[in-house]
C-alpha cells in the first residue's frame, strides 16, 4: 500500500518540508546564488511542486526550472525517512533528474537538515514511518 | 603535505563551466578552452616523454609531468568549486582525457583513476566526507586517488550485477563498534601505488559472493594497508596498476560511503558516469594513431606517388578517419547525457565506450599495416597505440560486461521523458 493515499496529505508534507527549508539563509542563499530551481515530480499520488528560493509553489512549475527530478511520493517518503539512500534511488532507477549534474552534486549536500526534519513532519501529518 | 587552500584555484584563468549542449559542430566555450589548453601541454609537453615513459620500468612514476598537469587543473576537474575543484561534468573530463591520450594513453589514465576515486564521494551526497578528502586535490602539490574493484579471484563478477552473489574469495568488511576492519587484496589497481586514498569495495560479513559489497575511502597510509607489486603492463605504463593489500586496516564508520551493501549501487552509477571519457580516452588513441598514419601517407612515396594517393590506402585513411568522427561524436553525446541526467543513461554510455574500444584497435591495427615493418617497430611509435588500444577494452567494462548493460538496457521499458 502506497504511504500517502491522498495527494492532498502529500501536498501538504513535501510542500511544508521545503518551506521549513527555505527558512535556512544559507540554504536559500545558496540556490538564489547559483540560479537553483527544482521542479519536483511526484508521482502515485500525482503532483508537480517547484521550489525556487521565493517559494514552493504547486502544479504551477514555470518550463525552465534548473532541475526536475521525478520520484514516486514513496520514494520520496523512503529517501527524506532515511530509509533509502541517494545513490541506491539513483542506480535503481526510483529518483531520475534532468539538469546540470554538477549542480545537483553541489545541492545533494545542503539538502541534509530535510533528512533531520522528514520524520517529524510526516509524523504529525498522520503518515506512517 | 602542504596546506590546503580550497580558494587557491578559484580565480583560476579556467571560465566557469556553464550547462551549453553541445553541438554538432562546437563544443561550449568552457570545453573548448580546456581542450585547447591540454592540447597545448600534451603536445608540447607530454609528447617528448612519451618514450621515456613506455620504456620505463613497470615501478617508475613521473611526478613531474604529473605535477605540471594538477597545475593545469587535471586533478580537481570534476571537484565541485565550493570544495577548491573546477566543477566540470563528464563532457570537460572526456575531451581533456582524449587529447592527452591522443599522446599516451597511460598518462591519461592517471587523471582518469583519481577522478574515479573521486566520483563515490560526490555520489554520495555526503558533504561531511566530501569536505575531508575532497579540498586535497586542491593543495600545491599534485594529490591522487585510485578506486579499487578487481581482485585476483573476482573481476567482471564485481561488474555485474547478477554475478555478484557467486563472486568469490572478495574482500571481507566486518563492523566493530564505530569502526569497520577490512581484510583481504586487490588488483591491477591504477594509481594504488602512488594515491593518496582509495575507494575500495568490500564484501560485507554474512553477505554471499559480493552480495553486501560496500565502499569505503580508506588512505594508503593507514596501519595494515600494503602497496604491492605494480603489474608490468604491456601499454599504459605512465600509470602503475598495483597491487593493494588490506590487512585488518581499520576504516572509521564515517568512511564508509553509500550505506552498507550500497557498494553495487555506487559502482554502477561510477561507471555509468565514467565510461564517456574512458571512451574519450579510447578515441583519443584511435586519434593518435590516424594522426601518425595521415602523417605517414603523406610522406612515403611507393610506386612513384604517395601512399595517400593510392585508392587502397586512401580507402583505409578514410574509413579510419571515420571511425574516429563517429567514435567522438558518441563519447561528446553519451558525455552531455551524463551531465545532465542522473542516473547516467546507460546505453549511451556504454554503447560509446564499446564502440571507441574496438575502433581503437581498428584503427591502430590498420596504421601499423600502413606504416609497414616502420608500424611494427617501437622507434616509429604506431605500435604502442595498438597496445593502448587493447588496454582501453579492459577496464571499466570489458565488451562482453558492456554487450550486457546494453542489452539490460535495450530491453528495460523506459517510463518516458517527464
Ligand atoms: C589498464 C588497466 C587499468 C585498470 N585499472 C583498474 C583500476 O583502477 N581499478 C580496478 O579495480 N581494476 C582495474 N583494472 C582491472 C580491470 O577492471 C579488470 O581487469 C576487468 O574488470 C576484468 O576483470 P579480470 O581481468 O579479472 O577478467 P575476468 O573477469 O576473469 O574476465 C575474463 C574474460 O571473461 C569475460 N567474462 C567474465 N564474466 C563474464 C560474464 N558473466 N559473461 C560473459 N563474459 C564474461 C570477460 O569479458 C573477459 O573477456 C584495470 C585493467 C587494466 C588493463
Amino acid at each position: 500500500m502506497s504511504t500517502y493515499t491522498t495527494r492532498e496529505q502529500a501536498v501538504a508534507v513535501f510542500s511544508h518540508l521545503f518551506e521549513i527549508m527555505l527558512r535556512d539563509e544559507t540554504f536559500t542563499s545558496t540556490m538564489r546564488r547559483d540560479g537553483l530551481s527544482v521542479r519536483f515530480v511526484h508521482t502515485a499520488p500525482e503532483f508537480e511542486m517547484y521550489v525556487d528560493p521565493d517559494g514552493v509553489r504547486i502544479d504551477d512549475s514555470p518550463a525552465t526550472a534548473a532541475l526536475a527530478i521525478k520520484m514516486s511520493c514513496d520514494t520520496a517518503h523512503a529517501l527524506w525517512s532515511g530509509h533509502l539512500l541517494m545513490p541506491v534511488a539513483v542506480a535503481m532507477g526510483r529518483i531520475r533528474i534532468k539538469g546540470s549534474v554538477a549542480k545537483v552534486i553541489e545541492f545533494a549536500p545542503l539538502l541534509q537538515p530535510a533528512f533531520d526534519r522528514y520524520p517529524a513532519i510526516a509524523r504529525e501529518a498522520g503518515v506512517a514511518a | 603535505m602542504t596546506a590546503v587552500d580550497v580558494h587557491a584555484f578559484a580565480d583560476t584563468s579556467l571560465t566557469e563551466p556553464t550547462l551549453t549542449e553541445p553541438t554538432f559542430t562546437s563544443l561550449p566555450a568552457h570545453a573548448e578552452e580546456l581542450r585547447r589548453l591540454v592540447r597545448e601541454f600534451a603536445q608540447t609537453r607530454l609528447r617528448p616523454a612519451v618514450r621515456r615513459l613506455d620504456e620505463a620500468d613497470a615501478a617508475d612514476f613521473d611526478w613531474e609531468l604529473v605535477t605540471e598537469a594538477h597545475q593545469l587543473g587535471l586533478t580537481r576537474l570534476v571537484i565541485p568549486r565550493h570544495l577548491g575543484g573546477l566543477g566540470y561534468g563528464e563532457l570537460g573530463v572526456a575531451v581533456a582525457l582524449e587529447e592527452l591520450a591522443a599522446v599516451d594513453a597511460g598518462f591519461a589514465l592517471i587523471f582518469g583513476a583519481t577522478m574515479l576515486g573521486q566520483a563515490p564521494l560526490l555520489l554520495s551526497g555526503d558533504a561531511g566526507v566530501q569536505a575531508r578528502f575532497l579540498p586535497l586535490f586542491a593543495g600545491d602539490d599534485p594529490v591522487l586517488a585510485c578506486n579499487a574493484i578487481t581482485e585476483e579471484r573476482a573481476g567482471c563478477d564485481l561488474l555485474i550485477p547478477e554475478a555478484a552473489e557467486h563472486a568469490i574469495g572478495v574482500t571481507r568488511a566486518r563492523r566493530e563498534g564505530d569502526h569497520y576492519v577490512v581484510d583481504g587484496a586487490k588488483m591491477f589497481i591504477t594509481n594504488g601505488k602512488v594515491a593518496h586514498y582509495g575507494t575500495v569495495f568490500a564484501n560485507l560479513e554474512g553477505h554471499p559472493g559480493a552480495s553486501g559489497l560496500t565502499c569505503f575511502v580508506i588512505p594508503l597510509d593507514a596501519p595494515g594497508v600494503t602497496r604491492g607489486a605494480v603489474a608490468d603492463k604491456m601499454g599504459y605504463r605512465a600509470c602503475l596498476g598495483t597491487e593493494l593489500q588490506f590487512d585488518g586496516v581499520r576504516v572509521p564508520a564515517e568512511n564508509m560511503i553509500g550505506g552498507e551493501g550500497g557498494g553495487v549501487f555506487i559502482n554502477i552509477a561510477q561507471m555509468n558516469m565514467a565510461r564517456a571519457a574512458v571512451a574519450a580516452i579510447a578515441t583519443g588513441v584511435a586519434r593518435g594513431a590516424l594522426d601518425l598514419a595521415i602523417a605517414w601517407c603523406d610522406e612515403r612515396v611507393q610506386g612513384g606517388k604517395r601512399l595517400r594517393e593510392h585508392q587502397f590506402t586512401a580507402r583505409k585513411l578514410a574509413e579510419m578517419a571515420a571511425k574516429v568522427e563517429a567514435s567522438r561524436l558518441m563519447y561528446l553525446r553519451a558525455a552531455h547525457l551524463a551531465d545532465t541526467r542522473v542516473p547516467a543513461p546507460v546505453f549511451e554510455t556504454a554503447t560509446a565506450k564499446l564502440f571507441a574500444d574496438r575502433i581503437a584497435i581498428e584503427v591502430a591495427e590498420e596504421g601499423m599495416s600502413l606504416m609497414g615493418a616502420r608500424g611494427y617497430v617501437r622507434d616509429w611509435g604506431m605500435e604502442k597505440y595498438l597496445r593502448e588500444a587493447l588496454g582501453s577494452r579492459i577496464y571499466e567494462g570489458t565488451p562482453e560486461v558492456l554487450a550486457l548493460a546494453v542489452t539490460d538496457a535495450i530491453y528495460t521499458e523506459d517510463d518516458g521523458d517527464f
